[in-house]
């Protein structure tokens, strides 16, 4: 049982989707007249996706619960915005989201494709043909059946948050179009288009460039505000499989950038379009077949599909190594000459190798439990082999950073470029001789320090000089190497130099804390817009006191305790409190607990007791009633040697009240009573609080522990610099981006392959002027 | 440009060189408890809570329990850090760590609830690095 109005519009797009290809195909086989019917074709496609996607969302928002997925994923209680982000609360509904966004982009990609239109559309469609064809088989309109449940199941507590609604549409994008570099760079193989393939596909790496990286920002600064585990980046798997793809479209983006200015690395760059694009396909693999189900906090489980997963990342492993080896010796190569090793193509060249090496130790790292799974036992690795292969990729990157704005692409002489550098060698010196004076120990980190602060400074000279000659715009690529500088150095001051301590906080009682002091005030209750907060006032020399308000309330619907921490910024530290445990505390009690099992003896200060049997009102428990009496029978033996058979009363209510339990006195003992305090009906056991029997009083008193919050107080420095250097990069990414995308639209390539490098290619003529680019 | 690409692929041969030695160094196979017993590095062993063996001490923050396996074996676990939410209500827990005196010593807990949303949902808890180690 399917809601046929959504599967009828997933088949659809699946069919128009092949017609446009195969249109496309055509008309790039000689028969141009069919581009009009081909772009009709694609547009058909686009309309189906974006009615499939409309179809769901109306679903989600009518409450349909008769639909699985709306069943699954939300509920009645939901506010509007976590309603429409149930959308993707789901493996199905994110896969429709990727092509939600993936046709929306098509629409701009055979617009800025132009003479490269119809081999790129072809390979552009494939690449989520294949996922269509995962949603028809794997439908998100399948039905209940009936009757409809009133309400649904609900979404995670944990994705209930703002950042979730826009995180995961925002990465969505960066994955779809990452299909676009992957679909030019096949095109360009196929049709040999050596350099026109870049200048059309830059400004779309740098998209994907731009979007993954918000994506991936967003999702640790969520981590950071909402799990209140103190850190934004865990080296999950899921985290993981986003980051390769994208430092794989950052070694795209600067090997890109080096081909358009220097004619080189024409096969680098087809080999990194290739290999990003793969890599998400991979990373979908593993997080969404089930695979790491036992090793990651958020894979989510095997749906059935995986072999659909495996057949298409290996058709598309498939499909570029063929594509790269077919076209291997006919890719021209530079005939320059050979640039000097202290030139721009060499740093650049360094570090786009840094960069896959960093990509691939990652993906090494995350594939473990796949890789081991061919021996015995699974295994996975240990966190600290992230940092450990990191470190020296940072310090690599860094350096090369440094260097790129003062060396030239002709080359440097050490010497001149010692002298450029000294301005920024005496600023790193500055910055590290101030983070010693503030405490900062350590080689390694105060080694990344100066080099992030050398390689901030270089670049910001860089950017000024650009500013002062009037040409801002081209200082996108200096723009972003300043905020990588900036947040290396906030990764590592924020992470090396962060203090955790973990604090008891009885209620109103001042607990000091280094200069801090710390008083737990009171529980906040929840209400229906509110979550329960734990008030907390954190009170330091020389600042305002403020009250804090972490919060820890239990989810109703699933019965999971939540936490949300507090945290306070200033540009200096962030001062991040999370709760922990909370303890309500419980009064004095007097008296001594003691369990009987049926039929048994047990000695209690010489008094003998035996449990001889429950007595419950079986025939009130069949009714349903909310009350039931359960009377205890014991035989009570004290010292003096008589025996006495008692009743004992218990009211027990279903509803959750505090059961009643009528004191007895113990016969044969004076002053001393006993009362029912639970019984056990299924291991057939009571138990009994006694009172007054003990020889001696203190045996029989236990004093009342105080209502108590435990807390995780994290004082991190400096790590709005993490934030604040990210926006720096993302900001010069974006100025790239408008430059690059100004020129594309302005270039005007010939239609046709361009020169290879065998001799014997019929069109290839010699120095004909094949490509032109007008330069802003 | 021959030597650019020559240092190029010596740089990336070092760098996936070192990755591929930390990463059999810091590989933690899934053991089964006899195996952890003898294991020298750092292992895995998956289980379920024995309910009647746990212990915590809010103020020192020491938490210990038993796992036991399908086979009725069963085998000790230290950690060192806050109790898990939602401890009591586990299905499975994967405790890593070191054994050592007859315990596994977990650095990290791995806790697996019941969960209506995704069938089963993990979360991972980290113990604190011990003392002196954050300056």
């Amino acid at each position: 049982m399917y809601f046929w109005p959504g599967v009828a519009a997933l088949w659809g797009a699946l069919l128009a989707g092949l017609a446009s290809a195969i249109t496309y195909a055509r008309a790039d086989r000689g028969r141009p007249d069919l581009l009009p019917l081909a772009r009709s074709l694609y547009a058909g496609y686009a309309t189906c996706i974006v009615a499939a996607s409309a179809v769901l969302m109306t679903l989600l928002l009518q409450h349909r619960f008769d639909v699985s997925y709306v069943n699954a994923y939300s509920s009645l209680d939901l506010p509007l915005h976590f309603l429409i982000s149930t959308f993707w609360g789901g493996q199905e509904g994110s896969f429709l989201l990727w092509l939600f966004f993936g046709a929306l982009i098509g629409l701009l990609v055979w617009r800025s494709a132009k003479e490269q239109e119809a081999p790129v559309m072809v390979v552009y469609l494939a690449t989520f043909l294949g996922i269509v064809a995962i949603l028809c088989k794997q439908s998100p309109f399948k039905m209940l059946p009936p009757p409809a449940p009133a309400d649904g199941v609900g979404l995670n507590p944990l994705l209930q948050d703002p950042w979730m609604v826009i995180h995961p549409p925002v990465m969505f994008i960066g994955f779809a179009s990452l299909s676009v570099p992957f679909a030019f760079a096949i095109a360009a193989l196929w049709k040999k288009r050596w350099d026109g393939w870049v200048t059309r596909a830059l400004p779309w790496a740098l998209l994907t460039f731009v979007t993954l990286g918000t994506a991936i920002l967003m999702g640790g600064y969520w981590a950071y505000k909402t799990l209140g585990w103190g850190g934004y980046w865990g080296w999950d798997p899921v985290e993981n499989t986003s980051l390769v793809p994208w430092i794989f479209t950052a070694a795209l983006v600067h090997g890109m950038f080096l081909q358009r200015t220097r004619k080189r690395h024409r096969r680098v760059n087809l080999i990194l379009a290739c290999v990003a694009f793969v890599t998400i396909l991979y990373g979908t693999f593993l997080t969404r077949s089930g695979i790491l189900a036992d090793f990651s906090v958020h894979s989510f489980v095997d749906l059935g599909i995986t072999g659909w997963l495996v057949a298409i990342l290996l058709g598309f492993v498939g499909l570029s190594a063929a594509a790269i080896l077919w076209r291997w010796r006919s890719i021209p190569v530079a005939a320059e000459e050979e640039p000097p090793l202290l030139s721009r193509s060499v740093l650049f060249i360094l570090g786009i190798a840094v960069f896959c090496a960093l990509a691939f130790v990652i993906l090494l790292g995350t594939s473990a439990p796949l890789l081991t799974r061919l021996s015995d036992n699974p295994s996975q690795v240990q966190i600290s082999f992230y940092a450990k292969t990191a470190t020296p990729g940072a310090i690599l990157l860094l350096g090369l950073t440094a260097l790129v704005p003062f060396v030239s692409w002709k080359g440097e002489r050490a010497r001149d470029l010692g002298r450029s550098a000294v301005r920024s060698l005496l600023v790193a010196g500055g910055v590290t001789a101030l983070a010693l004076l503030l405490g900062a120990r350590g080689a390694l980190p105060l080694l990344l320090i100066a080099l992030a602060a050398f390689a901030a400074d270089m670049n910001l000279r860089a950017v000024v000089r650009k500013a002062r000659s009037g040409k801002l715009g081209g200082a996108g690529g200096y723009l972003a190497h300043v905020g990588v500088g900036i947040m290396l150095a906030g990764i590592v001051v924020s992470g090396v130099y962060a203090q955790t301590r973990r604090v008891a906080l009885p209620i109103d009682r001042p607990t000091r804390l280094g200069d801090t002091t710390l008083t737990f005030l009171r529980v906040v209750p929840g209400s229906p817009t509110r979550k329960q907060a734990m008030e907390i006032k954190v009170e330091s020399p020389g600042r305002a006191p403020y009250f804090a308000y972490p919060k820890m309330y239990t989810n109703t619907r699933t019965n999971q305790l939540m936490v949300n921490p507090a945290i306070r910024k200033t540009v200096v530290r962030d001062f991040y409190i999370a709760p922990q445990e909370y303890d309500p505390g419980q009064p004095e009690r007097r008296g001594r607990d003691v369990r009987l099992v049926k039929g048994t003896t047990q000695n209690v200060e010489g008094v003998g007791l035996t449990f001889r049997d429950f007595n419950a009102d079986r025939a009130a428990m069949l009714r349903g009633e909310q009350t039931i009496l359960i009377l205890t029978d014991v035989t009570v033996t004290p010292p003096d040697g008589s025996t006495h058979d008692t009743t004992l009363r218990y009211v027990f209510h279903m509803d959750g009240r505090e059961a009643d339990a009528g004191e007895a006195a113990i016969p044969g003992v004076p002053g001393a009573t006993m009362r029912v305090l639970g019984v056990s009906p299924n291991d057939g056991a009571v138990a009994l609080r006694l009172r007054g029997v003990s020889k001696n009083p203190a045996d029989e008193y236990q004093a009342a522990t105080v209502e108590t919050l435990s807390v995780e107080v994290t004082r991190k420095p400096l790590i709005s610099l993490v934030w604040g250097g990210f926006y720096v990069m993302m900001a010069g990414a974006g100025l790239a981006l408008v430059k690059r995308t100004r020129e594309a639209r302005r270039a005007v390539l010939a239609p046709g392959p361009e020169p290879s490098r065998e001799p014997s290619e019929p069109r290839a003529a010699p120095g004909a002027p094949l490509t032109v680019h007008t330069r802003s | 440009m021959r030597r650019g690409y020559w240092i190029a692929g010596i740089l990336a041969l070092l760098f996936v060189g070192l990755g591929i030695t930390s990463f059999q160094k810091t590989l933690t196979p899934y053991v089964s408890f006899e195996e952890a017993r003898s294991a020298r590095g750092v292992v895995q062993v998956m289980g379920s809570l024995d309910k009647t063996s746990d212990k915590y001490d809010v103020g020192t923050q020491e938490l210990s329990f038993d796992l036991v396996d399908d086979r009725g074996g069963r085998i000790p676990v230290a950690y060192r850090g806050t109790r898990p939410a939602n401890f009591k209500d586990a299905i499975s827990i994967v405790a890593i760590g070191r054994y050592r005196e007859g315990r596994v010593d977990a650095e990290r807990l791995l806790v697996k609830c019941p969960s209506k949303y995704q069938g089963a949902e993990v979360k991972t808890y980290d113990a604190p690095p011990p003392a002196g180690a954050r300056s």
